[in-house]
């Protein structure tokens, strides 16, 4: 059966998200040179079959960068970007979206907010937690999710998500910024929150 | 849609078993195209390691006799189905330990359920790093698969087809 997080778990990571996605708006805003809107989060404990379709349409085809978490816990921090949002990036970039140019400059934005997002959680929970090499792909959003989801599915059947959207004004390009953490690693969040059982 | 962990099974004409969008996971078919019966199930990770309180669909090696047993409720014979794995793929080149290449462990645990069980793997697209959709149509059991930028191809044929065979 899938676990359920109570209100006050959930609230607490989505404060968590909503810093951690803070802090790499603010880190995009200074690449870009133009200001970042964050969306407030959602926190999502789903049964594993419906995380998918939570996070999007899964024939989808989106960019994706995938950043391993290792350290006190296990996760995977994950950036999606629609084809459309990824070429108007590339383009405030002065790259061709789709070159090798391209695919590395967004590898290197998922780099650098998927740091400063980290950056923050560690920060706040004291966690020493340190990013693996970032990698892309570019396929359907529905293989990217569940590929990234199988990792940290193997005790539970509910997938948590941490989802935030950012928006890059004037330019009509959002991304989005999702943390998957394995079960572990979301008692060990919650219990340096002061929520543990 | 059959959709991470779950498994479904029709005999309903013009029914159509799909999962959008495997990555890792494997979707594992088996039909008994002469009678027009049809499973799929959403095979998500490798070994279940006992657990039993899990979706049906998400372990290889508890998916594989669940898909059986509901396809035999509907009157299948083990002898007649065939077996078609898409999927498998790895997605990311993660060196995690724990995102060891599920892609390849989960079609070895898939192939290896089956072949215990005696039924035979008559197609199969895995491997490589892309994702794949695949559709079961319930009618002569064709199933096709679809890759990201390609069109939808035809992996294994139908019972009305029977000689077009690849």
């Amino acid at each position: 059966m899938p676990e359920s997080y109570p209100d006050l778990h959930l609230d607490a990571l989505r404060e968590l998200a909503n810093i951690g996605s803070g802090t790499a708006a603010t880190a995009l805003s200074r690449m870009l040179g133009r200001p970042v809107d964050i969306s407030v989060p959602t926190a999502l404990a789903l049964p594993m079959a419906d995380a998918v379709e939570a996070v999007g349409a899964p024939d989808t085809l989106i960019t994706a960068v995938v950043l391993p978490l290792v350290g006190d816990l296990d996760a995977i921090a994950l950036l999606m970007f629609g084809a459309p949002d990824a070429a108007t990036l590339c383009g405030l970039l002065g790259v061709e979206a789709d070159s090798e140019m391209g695919i590395s400059a967004l590898a290197e934005i998922g780099n650098i907010l998927g740091c400063a997002y980290i950056g923050a959680l560690s920060t706040m929970t004291q966690l020493a937690l340190e990013p693996c090499p970032p990698e892309t792909a570019t396929d359907m959003l529905g293989a990217i999710v569940a590929s990234v989801l199988a990792t940290t599915a193997e005790d539970t059947d509910t997938a948590l998500l941490l989802d935030s959207e950012l928006t890059v004004e004037g330019a009509e390009c959002a991304l989005s910024f999702m943390l998957a953490p394995g079960r572990d690693g979301v008692a060990e969040i919650l219990a340096r929150l002061g929520l543990g059982e | 849609m059959v959709r991470m962990g779950e498994l479904a099974v029709s005999r309903t004409s013009g029914h159509v078993l799909a999962s959008i969008g495997l990555g890792s996971c494997i979707g594992l078919v088996l039909v008994e195209r002469s009678r027009s019966l049809a499973g799929l199930a959403h095979i998500v990770l490798p070994e279940s390691a006992g657990k039993d309180d899990v979706a049906a669909g998400k372990f290889a090696d508890s998916a594989v006799p669940a898909l059986l047993a509901e396809l035999s409720s509907l009157g299948a014979r083990r002898s007649r189905l065939e077996a078609v794995l898409v999927g498998g793929a790895q997605m990311f080149a993660l060196k995690s330990s724990t995102s060891m290449d599920i892609g390849k462990r989960n079609e070895q645990a898939a192939r290896a359920a089956l072949e215990q069980l005696g039924v035979t793997v008559s197609a199969a697209a895995t491997g490589g790093n892309l994702g794949r959709t695949v559709r079961v149509y319930v009618d002569g059991g064709r199933v096709t698969v679809k890759q990201p930028g390609a069109p939808e191809e035809e992996l294994f044929a139908g019972a009305a087809q029977v000689g077009s065979l690849r």
